[in-house]
């Protein structure tokens, strides 16, 4: 064959859903030239439960469960944001000790949260060895919440009106022992990864996403914060009582892979420190107000957004004075950073697709729902 | 251009030896895992486990007054009771408590709902089978498995609950709005074991 005759064309690959960088069931439909990546197309769904259908044939006390379910890799928060959400529909004053085992909780699920995604991520790359460590950690925080509710994925923690237990004894001393140890544990990661030359060219410069399309396409948490905008709704919209507690919220520059990967292991640490602040100032009292098992809200509807470890998560319920909900709406973060991915991954090679998808922190069953 | 190579050779050099000191280290430290059937795990005194259905331990009977709180309770309905009257002392005893594990999703809700403390989610584990009908539990395998559990009997009787109210007059229960529990004691669940 002469060699005029040769040509070369683009090419179709299904990137999962059973591939194991997806971190759960997404397929990617790909088409490349060569090595590189032209257009992307994601399919969700293959997790979809229904969730916010079931809600309408759930009182408000039974859907709490559920909830965990829709990220299980931070439980805590998805409960706070639903707990928040159905408390402000039925102006419910919750005691203050409740708040602050809520945002303790919460913040230890989010570096729990953060440690499972900084350990995948690094295993996507090619590093082992800080996945070993990081679900190390997890372990001691994992004890933490079985101590308290029993269950070391599935918490149903909290409830309409405040927690359902109060801390047993010997939490606080292990507490104190984990948050002393820890910070040394971060650097740990950061001798691991963050200036290995394996890993910065890796990460370095990949998978850019500029201000402009992130806003666009309604990216949040530190993915958003990666490409520099200082946005965190425990700042900006100080729900619960975040208000109290003394923290920065990490930024990125650039907006690259690298940076995203930053500002989640220092969000780590200021989390580390709200939590140091909820222990030091923890009131006594009661962590329950009474609500009946079968309880009518208010007509009427509410909007309240929470700062999950993967960006906004909000809750749009619609009551009509039932004891179960008329319609809930859940809004995750992971649907809407999911979407830029097709955006900020062209042009790239399919090895740094992994990277730019691990950086994004999407968790499928959040997607799905 | 030369001077940019090289310093970015000893700059990665470094680090490599930074991260390998890391891992160096813990070539001395003891291992944190178990060797599961050999060792075990100590459970947590709250750890929700296998459900058991706890009996009396004097007189050996259950707790369960076959009040129906639990079932209606349960956001999968994975609770089913039936009950009968006994003829001697006029009051309610469960005939049948089947829970179906399968679907179960250990949430700890009939737990709170019960007043008389006969369900409890326990730090049992290793009840896996091969065939799904032998995890549809029935009250026998319930009562059994919940002999050896040692709990504190709540008394929360409503003539207590009047008592409790009383000596706390002046504190208000909270922002909540009260509903009256027993005239709308049913939409709860009735509805959702349909669907189900």
């Amino acid at each position: 064959m002469a060699i005029e005759q040769l040509k070369t064309e683009e090419f179709m690959v299904n990137m999962g859903p059973q591939h194991p960088s997806t971190h759960g069931v997404c397929k990617l439909v790909i088409k490349m030239d060569g090595e590189q990546i032209k257009s992307i197309q994601p399919h969700v769904g293959f997790l979809h439960r229904s969730i916010e259908k079931i809600a309408e044939n759930r009182t408000y006390a039974q859907f709490v469960p559920y909830t965990d379910r829709i990220d299980y890799c931070a439980s805590m928060n998805a409960n706070h944001a639903y707990v928040t959400a159905v408390e402000k529909m039925a102006g419910i004053q919750v005691p203050e000790r409740a708040e602050y085992l809520r945002v303790m909780m919460a913040e230890l699920n989010r570096i729990a949260s953060h440690l499972v995604w900084i350990a995948t991520f690094a295993i996507d790359l090619g590093a082992v060895t800080p996945f070993l460590y990081a679900f190390r950690e997890r372990e001691l925080i994992l004890d933490l919440f079985e101590m308290t509710c029993g269950q070391r994925l599935t918490y149903n923690y909290m409830c309409i009106g405040g927690v359902n237990w109060d801390i047993p004894q010997g939490f606080e001393p292990k507490l104190r022992e984990f948050l002393k140890i820890f910070p040394q544990k971060v650097n740990e990661y950061e001798y691991l990864l963050t200036n290995n030359p394996i890993f910065l060219y890796r990460t370095k410069g990949i998978g850019v996403l500029d201000m402009d399309t992130a806003f666009a396409y309604s990216v949040s948490g530190p993915s958003i914060r990666g490409s520099g905008l200082k946005w965190d709704i425990r700042k900006a919209e100080p729900y619960s009582i975040y208000n109290k507690f003394d923290f920065d919220v990490p930024v990125g520059h650039t907006g690259d892979v690298w940076d995203r990967y930053k500002v989640r292991l220092n969000e780590m640490r200021e989390s580390t420190k709200i939590v140091q602040q909820a222990i030091e100032g923890l009131p006594g009292g009661d962590t329950k107000v009474k609500v009946p098992m079968t309880w009518k809200p208010p007509e009427g509807e509410v909007f309240s957004r929470i700062e999950a470890p993967r960006g906004e998560m909000a809750y749009h319920i619609i009551s009509d004075g039932t004891p179960k909900p008329y319609r809930i709406k859940i809004r995750t973060a992971s649907y809407c950073n999911l979407q830029v991915l097709p955006v900020i991954a062209v042009n790239h090679l399919i090895a740094d697709l992994v990277a730019i998808f691990g950086s994004l922190d999407v968790i499928l069953p959040e997607v799905d729902r | 251009m030369a001077g940019n190579i090289i310093k970015e050779i000893t700059d990665g050099i470094y680090n490599l030896i930074l991260g390998l000191a890391v891992t160096f280290k813990h070539l001395f430290k003891h291992a944190i895992t178990l060797q599961y059937p050999t060792e075990r795990w100590e459970m947590p005194e709250r750890s929700r486990g296998t459900i058991v259905l706890l009996s009396d331990p004097e007189t050996g009977r259950l707790n369960c007054t076959a009040c129906l709180l639990c079932s209606k309770a349960c956001p999968v309905a994975a609770i089913s009771i039936e009950r009968i009257k006994n003829p001697d002392t006029k009051k309610f005893e469960p005939q049948s408590f089947n829970i179906d594990t399968t679907i179960c999703c250990y949430c700890g809700l009939c737990e709170q709902a019960c007043n008389f403390t006969a369900i409890k989610l326990t730090g049992k584990y290793e009840f896996s089978a091969s065939d799904k009908s032998k995890l549809l539990y029935d009250m026998g395998f319930l009562q059994e498995i919940g002999r050896d559990v040692k709990y504190e009997k709540r008394e929360k009787t409503a003539a207590k609950k009047k008592a409790v109210a009383k000596a706390e007059t002046g504190e208000d229960v909270g922002g909540a709005p009260v509903a009256d529990a027993k005239a709308e004691s049913s939409p709860g669940s009735g509805e959702a074991k349909k669907e189900d």
